[in-house]
C-alpha cells in the first residue's frame, strides 16, 4: 500500500504527550505507510480561534495550509484539531487567498482512526492490550467530525481487550481549552462526573482520540485517588502482540 | 476586566459546582426528560427531516419579518383585537399599566411567558398595586418563594416534593403531605378561585400565525386556557420573532416542540386565539391586545451571521443537553434565558460588553446543536460571540497580549520548539522544588481543580530528530 | 384603547428597523427533503383512535344510535357529583340529553359556573392518531371543554380525520379559525409534571374526558 503520510503532530502532543505521536507513526507504519513528520507545523490555531483572537489564529492557519500545502494524504491523532482544520477553516479563512487551499487541505487530513477504518479500510492493526477499556468519545470528534463507531471498531480487534461502554460516553468531559481554567470548577465537576462514570464500569483504562481529553480526565482521576488510568488510542494499538 | 455580572456569575458557578445534592436533583430531572425525549423521537419516522423543515419554515419567518408580522397585525385588527408595537420592554410595561390603570384593574392572572419574565412586567404591575398571580404551576411555585425561574419550560426544577410541601404547607390550605397529587390540588384550588375573579388573564405567545391572525400557546395544565376564556382582558406579549407563516405550519411544529420540550408528542392544550369574544360567541373576553416586542431582536436580525437564533422555539432542550447547565443550574446564568440559547442571545439583548462570560462558560462540546428542533448554530455561534468579544468590546488586554506573544511564538517552528523546552523545563523544575499548587506555579490554574500531567524532557520533534533525523 | 394604535410611534421604528436587518441576506438552512417526517396512519382510524386514547387517558365509548349515546351519557355522569352540567346547545346535545334526568345548564343560556361539575360539547373533529379532539368557540364556548373536572365530548365517525394536517386541513376547508375567536387542540386530560418530574393528571382542565363516538351507520 504504501501511502506516504505526513504526520499532523498537535502542539501539546508534542510538548506533553510525544509518546502518542510516536505511537501514531508506529501504527501507521505497521499497516504499511510511510510516514514523515513535516517539522515546520506549530499549532493549528485553535487555542487563539476558540478564544475569540481571530486574528491571531489566522496566520498561524495560513502558515499550516503553507507547511502541508504538497501533503498527500494528513493524519493527526486529534479529533478536535483535525476538525479545527476540516471544519472550521473555512471559515476562519473566508476572506484569505489560501481559502480554497485549506478547504481543499480538508479533505485531505484525517484524524487517526477515520483514516484507518475509512481510508485505509484498516479495522485490525495486529495490536495487543490485555486490559479492560472503556472509551470516551471527545465532542470535537463526535459532533464535528462524526467518528463514533471508527475507534470502536478498532479497539474491538486489539487482542485481549475487553471493550465496556461507560454511561454517558458522549457527555463532555469539561476540558474545553481554556475553559478549563477560566471555569476551573465547572470543568472540575464534569470531570468529576466523567470519572465516576468510568468508574462505574471497573475499567482499567480510558481510551480517546483526543490528548486534550485524557490530560483533565487523568488529572482528575489522580486527584480523586482512581485506580483507572487514561491512554491515547494510538498508544493502545501501537502495544504490539508479543 | 471582569464585568460585576461576570464575577459573580463565577463565585455562584463554584458554590453549585460544589452542590452535590443540586446536581443529583438536576440529573435525576433530566434523565427523565431524556428517557420521555428518547421515546417521542420514536413518534416521528424521520426526526432529523423533521428538525430541517422546522429550520426552513422558521427562517421562511424570520427572513420575512415585516411581511408576516403585518399580515398578522391586520387579522387580528379585522377581528377587534389591538396590536401595540413595542421598541423595548418599557414601552410594553407602560402600554400594559395604562390599559390596567384605565380598566380599573385589581387582579391578574398569567399563564408562563418567559417575554413577561424578561420585561419584568409582574414586578411592574404589582407596584401599581395590581395583584397578579402565576398560574403555572412551576411558576407559582417560584412566585411564592419570590425567585426567578430555574427553567424555560420547567421553572421549579430545582425544588423536590419536600421543599414545595413545606412551601404550600406555610402558604396556602389543606396540605398535610408531600404527595404530589394532594399538592397539585392545593395549587388548583387556590388558583380556580383567581381564574373566576381576574380582571385581566395576560399570556406570552409560542406562535403567531400571520395567516389566520391568531397567536398559538402549547400547555399542558389548561391554565392558559382559563386565562384566555375568564377574565374580560386577553393581553398576549410575544417577542416579532415568534410569526410563522402558516397555520398549517403548526402540523409539524406543534410535535416538535412538545417532542424536544418533554417528550410529549402533543402537549394537552394546544390553543389558537384569533380576537376578542366575536358576535354570536358566548363567552371569551371583551378585550384582545397584542404586544408584539422588539427589545434588542432587530439588532440580532441585522446579524445575518446568527439571525437563526431568532428560530427558537423556546423548547429548553438545549438547556437539558448542555453539561454547563447540568452542573450550575438555571439561577447561575442571573438572565431570564439561562444554558445555551440564553448565553447566545442574553449579549444581544443586554451589550456584549456585560454578558460575553456567559459565551466563554462552555466547553464547545456542540451537544445544544445536536438537539435543537430547529437547527441554530447555538455553539458555533457562542464562538461568534468571544470573537466579537475580542474585537469590538474592551476585552482583557492581558489576554491580548498573551495572544499576541503566544502566535509570534508559534509562527516559527524553532521558537515554538525553544519555548516548549523553556516551558517544559520549569514546569518540572517548581514540580521539583515542591511548589506545585503555590504561588510562583506557572499551572496552578490548572493543579487547583486537577493533578498535572507529567512533563517529559523531550518532545516529539526532538524525538522524532534523533531517531529520523531532520525528515 | 383604539387610541393606541395612533400613539403607537414604535410600530414604524420596529418595521423600519426589521426592513433595514433585512437587507443583508441570511445563509438558507440544509434544504429539506419533503419526504415524511411520519409514520403513516392506519387505515383503520376509530382503532388508531382508540388506542391514542388509551396513551392519553382519555375514556373512549364507541355507540351505534342516539340512543346508546343517551345511554352512554347517562353513565357517564354517574360517578359525577352532583352539580352543574353545563351542555353546548346544539340540535345534536339537545337530542341527546333530554332524555336524561340530570338537570344541565345550556351554554345559550350562559357560561358555565366556577362550581360546574361536568360540560358536554360537541366538537369540530377527532384525531386518530393523536388521540386529540378539535373544539372551537362555537363548541359551548371557551369555558365549555375545559372548565369543569369532567368534560364529555359527543361526536360522530365522520368527523375522525387521520392526522393533524388532516386536521389543519379540514379548518380551512370549514373555514373554523375564520369564524371562531379560539380554536382548541385538547390531547388527554389536564396534567402537570412541574414536582420532580411526576405527572399528576388534572391541575387546572378537566382530569377526565369522555369521547362518546357515536358510528355514522
Amino acid at each position: 500500500m504504501a501511502t506516504r503520510i505526513a504526520l499532523f503532530i498537535p502542539c501539546f502532543v508534542d510538548q506533553i504527550t510525544p509518546q502518542v505521536g510516536l505511537d501514531t507513526a508506529r501504527v501507521l507504519e505497521r499497516v504499511g505507510c510511510s510516514v514523515y513528520f513535516p517539522s515546520e507545523q506549530t499549532c493549528c490555531g485553535q487555542p487563539a480561534f476558540n478564544t475569540g483572537h481571530w486574528d491571531d489564529a489566522r496566520p498561524l492557519a495560513e502558515r499550516f495550509v503553507r507547511v502541508f500545502a504538497d501533503a498527500e494524504t494528513v493524519v493527526c491523532p486529534s479529533g478536535s484539531c483535525t476538525a479545527m482544520v476540516r471544519n472550521f477553516y473555512p471559515e476562519l479563512l473566508a476572506s484569505s487567498p489560501l481559502r480554497q487551499d485549506a478547504i481543499e487541505l480538508g479533505r485531505r487530513v484525517f484524524e487517526l482512526s477515520e483514516f484507518l477504518v475509512k481510508v485505509a479500510n484498516v479495522t485490525d492493526v495486529e495490536a495487543s492490550f490485555p486490559h479492560r477499556v472503556t472509551f470516551h468519545d471527545s465532542c470535537h470528534a463526535l459532533r464535528e467530525l462524526g467518528i463514533r463507531n471508527e475507534p470502536r471498531e478498532l479497539l474491538k480487534n486489539v487482542r485481549g481487550l475487553e471493550l465496556v461502554e461507560m454511561p454517558a460516553s458522549e457527555e463532555c468531559c469539561g476540558f474545553g481549552g481554556m475553559f478549563a481554567v477560566k471555569f476551573g470548577a465547572i470543568s472540575a465537576s464534569m470531570g468529576d462526573s466523567k470519572a465516576e462514570n468510568v468508574a462505574a464500569t471497573g475499567a482499567e483504562y480510558v481510551a480517546s482520540i483526543d490528548g486534550s481529553c485524557l490530560m483533565h480526565i487523568e488529572g482528575v482521576l489522580r486527584r480523586r485517588k482512581d485506580a483507572a488510568r487514561t491512554i491515547h488510542l494510538a498508544s493502545v494499538l501501537a502495544q504490539e502482540i508479543q | 476586566m471582569r464585568s460585576s455580572a461576570a464575577a459573580e456569575f463565577l463565585r455562584k458557578a463554584a458554590e453549585k459546582a460544589a452542590d452535590v445534592a443540586h446536581r443529583q436533583t438536576i440529573r435525576r430531572n433530566i434523565s427523565s426528560y431524556d428517557l420521555s425525549v428518547g421515546r417521542g423521537k420514536l413518534r416521528f419516522s424521520d426526526w432529523e427531516e423533521a428538525r430541517r423543515r422546522c429550520a426552513e419554515i422558521k427562517w421562511e419567518a424570520i427572513n420575512h419579518l415585516d411581511k408576516y408580522l403585518l399580515e398578522f397585525e391586520q387579522k387580528v385588527q379585522a377581528r377587534g383585537g389591538h396590536v401595540f408595537w413595542a421598541s423595548n420592554a418599557e414601552e410594553a410595561r407602560q402600554y400594559i399599566e395604562d390599559l390596567v390603570t384605565s380598566r380599573g384593574v385589581k387582579l391578574v392572572v398569567k399563564a408562563k411567558s418567559m417575554v413577561t419574565e424578561e420585561i419584568h412586567l409582574a414586578s411592574a404591575l404589582e407596584r401599581r398595586g395590581v395583584e397578579v398571580l402565576e398560574t403555572d404551576l412551576g411558576e407559582f411555585i417560584v412566585q411564592l418563594r419570590k425567585e426567578p425561574p430555574y427553567h424555560i419550560v420547567t421553572p421549579a426544577m430545582h425544588l423536590s416534593r419536600a421543599d414545595i410541601s413545606r412551601l404550600f404547607r406555610e402558604k396556602l390550605e389543606g396540605v398535610t403531605s408531600d404527595e404530589p397529587e394532594e399538592l397539585v390540588a392545593a395549587a388548583r384550588r387556590a388558583l380556580r378561585k383567581a381564574f373566576f375573579a381576574a380582571d385581566v388573564g395576560i399570556t406570552g405567545a409560542n406562535f403567531l400565525v400571520a395567516d389566520a391572525g391568531m397567536i398559538a400557546l402549547t400547555t399542558n395544565e389548561g391554565n392558559a386556557r382559563l386565562c384566555t376564556a375568564l377574565p374580560r382582558i386577553h393581553v398576549a406579549v410575544a417577542g416579532i420573532e415568534k410569526v410563522i407563516p402558516r397555520l398549517a405550519d403548526l402540523a409539524l411544529l406543534w410535535p416538535t416542540l412538545a417532542t424536544a420540550g418533554t417528550g410529549q408528542h402533543l402537549t394537552t392544550y394546544n390553543t389558537l386565539i384569533g380576537g376578542p369574544r366575536q358576535p354570536g360567541e358566548q363567552d371569551g373576553p371583551e378585550e384582545f391586545h397584542v404586544i408584539l416586542l422588539d427589545n434588542g431582536r432587530t439588532e440580532l436580525l441585522a446579524d445575518p451571521e446568527q439571525r437563526d437564533v431568532l428560530h427558537c422555539i423556546r423548547c429548553g432542550a438545549c438547556l437539558n443537553a448542555c453539561p454547563v447547565y447540568r452542573t450550575v443550574g438555571g439561577h447561575t446564568y442571573a438572565t431570564t434565558y439561562p444554558g445555551p440559547i440564553g448565553s447566545v442571545l442574553t449579549p444581544h439583548l443586554r451589550g456584549l460588553e456585560g454578558w460575553q462570560h456567559l459565551s466563554y462558560a462552555s466547553s464547545l462540546c456542540g451537544n445544544c446543536t445536536s438537539v435543537c428542533p430547529v437547527r441554530i448554530d447555538l455553539h458555533h455561534h457562542l464562538l461568534h460571540n468571544r470573537r466579537n468579544a475580542v474585537e469590538k468590546t474592551r476585552h482583557g488586554w492581558l489576554e491580548n497580549v498573551s495572544f499576541r506573544a503566544w502566535r509570534w511564538t508559534m509562527m516559527s517552528s524553532a521558537r515554538f520548539g525553544f519555548a516548549g523546552r523553556v516551558g517544559r523545563f520549569a514546569v518540572r523544575f517548581v514540580n521539583k522544588l515542591g511548589l506545585s499548587g503555590t504561588i510562583i506555579d506557572p499551572m496552578r490554574t490548572w493543579t487547583r481543580h486537577r493533578s498535572l500531567p507529567e512533563v517529559p524532557r523531550e518532545s516529539f520533534r526532538q524525538l522524532w530528530r534523533k531517531r529520523h533525523g531532520q525528515r | 384603547m383604539g387610541s393606541a394604535e395612533t400613539h403607537n410611534q414604535s410600530r414604524e421604528a420596529v418595521l423600519a428597523r426589521i426592513r433595514a436587518a433585512l437587507k443583508a441576506q441570511a445563509v438558507r438552512p440544509e434544504p429539506a427533503t419533503h419526504s415524511p417526517v411520519f409514520p403513516p396512519v392506519g387505515k383503520d382510524l376509530l382503532a388508531t383512535f382508540h388506542a391514542a386514547c388509551a396513551a392519553n387517558l382519555m375514556e373512549l365509548v364507541v355507540t351505534r344510535s342516539w340512543d346508546e349515546t343517551a345511554g352512554a351519557l347517562r353513565a357517564a355522569l354517574t360517578s359525577v357529583p352532583t352539580g352543574e352540567v353545563f351542555v353546548e346547545d346544539a340540535p345534536e346535545l339537545r337530542q341527546s340529553v333530554d332524555s336524561l334526568e340530570t338537570p344541565v345548564r345550556w351554554s345559550s343560556k350562559g357560561i358555565p359556573q366556577e362550581n360546574a361539575v361536568a360540560t358536554i360539547t360537541g366538537c369540530e373533529a377527532l384525531v386518530a392518531a393523536t388521540g386529540t379532539i378539535l373544539v372551537a368557540s362555537e363548541r359551548g364556548g371557551r369555558g365549555g371543554s375545559v372548565v369543569a373536572p369532567c368534560h364529555i365530548v359527543v361526536a360522530r365517525e365522520s368527523q375522525l380525520v387521520p392526522d393533524l394536517e388532516a386536521a389543519f386541513a379540514h379548518l380551512r376547508a370549514e373555514s373554523i379559525a375564520e369564524r371562531n375567536s379560539f380554536v382548541g387542540f385538547i390531547t388527554g386530560c389536564s396534567r402537570t409534571a412541574d414536582i420532580e418530574k411526576i405527572i399528576v393528571i388534572g391541575a387546572h382542565g378537566p382530569r377526565r374526558v369522555v369521547v362518546i363516538l357515536q358510528m355514522d351507520s
